[in-house]
């Protein structure tokens, strides 16, 4: 495609975007919508302004982004050396595929309860809910992404000496580190529904709590100005991570 | 038929009479293979002996268990019977003194020319100063000076296996096995690499087993040739290439040359028709 044409697609999406909000106006405006039901776009703007006024937005939007990253990133952080280690090893595989399976179909939303008696409405109970929701299915991404590998790589590496955690380490890591971030980039996305049911559930503060909160007080602009921000922010991480992928895979540019 | 081209037919332990233990010693090594579709005999009782500083090629028909033969040499196999022996000890496991080159390259996508070529000094933890150094000298060697930050999608086959040559070589093994590793060249960088093949052969005085893709090749890289027979694999005849070097042109029109092609492919085709055969069964 031409970047002449790139260019006009870009200007389709926006003008339709445009569109779309203006309709929206204009059917609230008309009095065709009831604003309890579903405030104009102008009012969420409006309420978007107050509350990055009074910091609360930002502070609501960093406490769920916080929350995410950290849960994410330790759970990633154990699972990718696990699961090259038990990609690599079928006794083990066969030890632990029990409990991966029993873990992998629970949603993070039912690990809710207990957390919040082990943990109590704490920060580690937040992370331990991202960590709970993304941390099976990626261990299992991962596991697959190790079975890609070619063969005949990792029979060079032995003939050039490399022991099993080289292999590991020289082989499997960086041979399936494509597919294990594109599982990671779903995984992500994943985290934020755990950090958001999370945070609906019990917490004092983060998106999930200011969409919960707004609908206590009827602040329905509140609700949807939470949505919204998901997805900004959904959005934002998703090209930052994207960036950071090009980074640490320098051997699939062009 | 040149009676000079003496085809000794392969009896077990038929060795070299030289005394000194041979590099690689093949002993009465049967591979039977088992799936779930029934047991391949892949090799049966073969016997070979390659001595230290040999250039000993193997050709025969698709399928004769020649891979499989280099496989159980590498240690990346186990013979179901017989035993392979490096230097008069069983091979016990994949030891880096069989240096392998694989006809689809196997270079780690992931690592420029210069990391894959460090990739076997890296492993035995040589300081990065000192491996950098050896490594830049067998990528010179190669003469891939130049593409040492390249990554290896960015590089001609050609290109590609002189860098898995280079690795190879980088790490000192004693052996060198090529598993027909110009085959998915085009013709003009076959030549060129075999000829570098040659001259590396003659700098370094490597024990080579090498899986000719052809007999011309085989001619013009050996100083032994081994015919396989069809599956099960065993020796079917044994050919010492007295060709002159270089190998120029004039050799190969000489009728040395064309006699021992000759005694090649009447074994070779001989053995391809057997195993058409077989297929056809």
């Amino acid at each position: 495609m031409t970047s002449k044409s790139n260019s006009s697609m870009v200007f389709i999406s926006v003008g339709s975007l445009v569109i779309f909000l203006a309709f929206w106006e204009l059917l609230c405006r008309m009095g065709f919508i009831e604003p309890l039901f579903m405030p104009a776009p102008t009012q969420i703007l409006a309420r978007a302004g107050k509350m990055l006024g009074d910091g609360s937005l930002l502070q609501h939007t960093l406490a769920s982004t916080r929350r995410v990253m950290v849960g994410f990133m330790v759970s990633s952080l154990v699972a990718i050396p696990f699961g090259i280690f038990l990609g690599s090893s079928r006794f083990f595989m066969a030890v632990f595929d029990p409990f991966i399976s029993l873990l992998r179909p629970l949603p993070s939303m039912s690990w809710i309860p207990l957390s919040l008696l082990w943990l109590g409405i704490t920060e580690t109970q937040k992370y331990s809910i991202v960590f709970m929701g993304s941390f099976a299915p990626s261990l299992l991404y991962i596991i697959e992404a190790t079975k890609g590998i070619d063969p005949l790589l990792i029979r060079a590496a032995r003939n050039l000496g490399a022991s099993n955690l080289d292999v590991m380490r020289e082989v499997i890591l960086p041979g399936s580190l494509p597919q294990i971030i594109a599982g990671l980039k779903v995984m992500l996305g994943i985290a934020w529904t755990c950090i958001i049911s999370a945070e609906l559930v019990a917490a004092r503060e983060g998106l999930g709590f200011m969409i919960m909160n707004g609908k206590e007080y009827f602040q329905t602009d509140t609700v949807l100005l939470g949505m919204v921000m998901i997805s900004i922010t959904v959005m934002v991480i998703d090209v930052l991570f994207r960036k950071f992928e090009r980074r640490l895979l320098p051997w699939t540019r062009q | 038929m040149d009676p000079s081209v003496a085809a000794s037919a392969a009896a077990p332990e038929n060795g070299v009479e030289k005394g000194a233990v041979p590099k690689i010693s093949v002993r009465g090594v049967t591979k039977i293979f088992s799936s779930k579709r029934g047991e391949v005999t892949a090799l049966k009782e073969l016997s070979l002996d390659i001595q230290d500083g040999e250039f000993m090629v193997i050709v025969g028909a698709s399928g004769c268990g020649k891979s499989t033969l280099l496989n159980l040499v590498a240690g990346f196999d186990h013979p179901t019977a017989g035993e392979v022996l490096l230097d008069g000890r069983p091979v016990a496991g994949i030891t880096p003194e069989c240096g392998m080159i694989f006809q689809q390259y196997a270079l780690f996508p992931w690592k420029t020319v210069q990391e894959n070529v460090e990739f076997g000094l890296k492993m035995k933890r040589m300081p990065k100063q000192e491996r950098q150094e050896r490594a830049a000298r067998f990528i010179d060697l190669v003469g891939l000076n130049g593409f040492e930050k390249t990554y290896p999608h960015h590089l001609s086959g050609g290109m590609k296996q002189r860098v898995s040559i280079a690795r190879s070589l980088a790490n000192n093994p004693q052996v060198m096995l090529l598993d027909e590793p110009f085959a998915a060249l085009d013709a003009m960088t076959r030549q060129v690499l075999q000829e570098q093949l040659v001259r590396i052969y003659e700098k370094h005085r490597k024990t080579i087993i090498f899986i000719a893709h052809s007999i011309d090749e085989a001619l013009l890289l050996s100083s032994r040739i081994v015919v396989m027979t069809a599956r099960p694999g065993r020796i079917a005849q044994e050919i010492v290439n007295d060709l002159p070097h270089p190998r120029n042109a004039e050799v190969q029109l000489s009728s040395r040359y064309m006699a021992l092609k000759r005694t090649i492919w009447d074994s070779v085709q001989a053995e391809v028709m057997k195993s058409m055969e077989v297929e056809a069964d």
